[in-house]
């Protein structure tokens, strides 16, 4: 591999900010996640999604080739400037409550499994081997999730409360699949085996099967090609740079 | 939420040991909860989940109602003594 080229290297970072901010929203639910066992489990598993894009950053980070590097991938992982994020709307909003947590815990991780297996055979080697690691991972995550809605969705008030939190997430979460910029020539290079929105309809058919509602009746927020970011981004970068941004020069 | 017991033991070692308490909503989510709770550091790789509904509880008087004969927890003492006397007795 000769390096990763402009294009490669955004599509990369797409998924490393997408798996780092759905970790970072997950851990703000240590403490404070319903019971106890629930807040180890959902720590576990916002620990994870950290590990994910700390391996995707360190593969962008040595432009191929992985470097265990903290400077270098907290570099990337803590941009200062909210323009240079690639994530998408779904992993900025905040989440208010533990069914809107819940509910985007499941539509992300349906839609991680499919975006994991589009980099399972890449052309780039420590991206395939990222993808085998992650899946031993996700499949205890959506056991966790599925695990979750199969006791919660049959009640009334919290089955209500569950699809309040789909319909609101629906829009934002069909967006994971629009195209990011360097795509094609991730395609185009086998880092990925076909661009993301072919595996729409696969994560629409388990939505609908899962939460009993027709994800093509709920009109996709407008794309932005992950150039904007969600209001609720900035404040939640604040709280992620807030111990950096004490002291910008000191070195960790 | 039911309350579940949990067991664990390492593969080919020892016997499964009781680890801790668990509450779970249902089974397969205290299989899930159970992993996290309680095997995150590889403590063990076997588990055993007990819905405590399930636990057949000895009531402890029937069970311990022998704290008044003494001649059941024979220290040792008591026969060392006997041999002790028969020995010097004899001699």
């Amino acid at each position: 591999m000769t390096g990763l080229g402009t294009a490669v290297r955004e599509f990369l970072l797409a998924f490393a900010d997408d798996e780092h901010l759905m970790g970072q929203q997950h851990t703000e639910w240590i403490g404070v996640a319903p019971f106890l066992e629930e807040d180890l489990a959902f720590s576990s598993i916002a620990q994870d999604e950290l590990g994910h894009a700390a391996a995707l950053y360190a593969i962008v980070a040595g432009d191929g080739d992985p470097v265990d590097d903290d400077l270098r991938i907290d570099e990337l992982a803590f941009r200062p400037s909210p323009g240079d994020w690639r994530s998408a709307h779904l992993v900025e909003v905040a989440s208010g409550d533990w069914a809107h947590a819940l509910v985007r815990h499941w539509l992300y991780d349906a839609a991680e499994q499919l975006r994991w297996e589009q980099v399972a055979q890449s052309s780039l080697a420590p991206l395939a081997e990222a993808a085998a690691r992650a899946e031993r991972e996700e499949r205890y995550h959506r056991r966790h999730a599925d695990g979750l809605l199969d006791v919660l969705l049959p009640v009334p008030d919290s089955g209500e409360r569950l699809q309040t939190a789909l319909a609101d997430l629906l829009p934002l979460a069909v967006g994971l699949f629009d195209p990011v910029a360097g795509e094609v020539e991730a395609v185009a290079n086998g880092v990925a085996s076909a661009p993301f929105d072919t595996r729409l309809d696969e994560w629409t058919d388990r939505v609908r099967r899962r939460f009993d509602v027709d994800p093509s009746q709920i009109q996709p927020a407008p794309p932005t090609g992950r150039l904007e970011r969600h209001p609720d981004f900035g404040p939640m970068l604040v709280r992620m740079r807030e111990v950096m941004d004490l002291d910008p020069a000191a070195v960790w | 939420m039911r309350r579940y017991e949990v067991f664990l033991k390492k593969d080919g070692r020892e016997e499964f040991r009781h680890a801790g308490s668990l509450d779970a909503p249902d089974d397969e989510l205290a299989l899930v909860l159970a992993r996290e709770s309680y095997a995150r550091r590889a403590e063990g790789d076997r588990l055993w989940l007990v819905d405590r509904e399930h636990v057949i509880l000895g009531d402890p008087e029937f069970i311990s109602p022998n704290a008044d004969k003494p001649h059941r927890h024979n220290d040792g003492k008591a026969i060392a003594e006997h041999r002790r006397n028969v020995r010097e007795g004899g001699s």
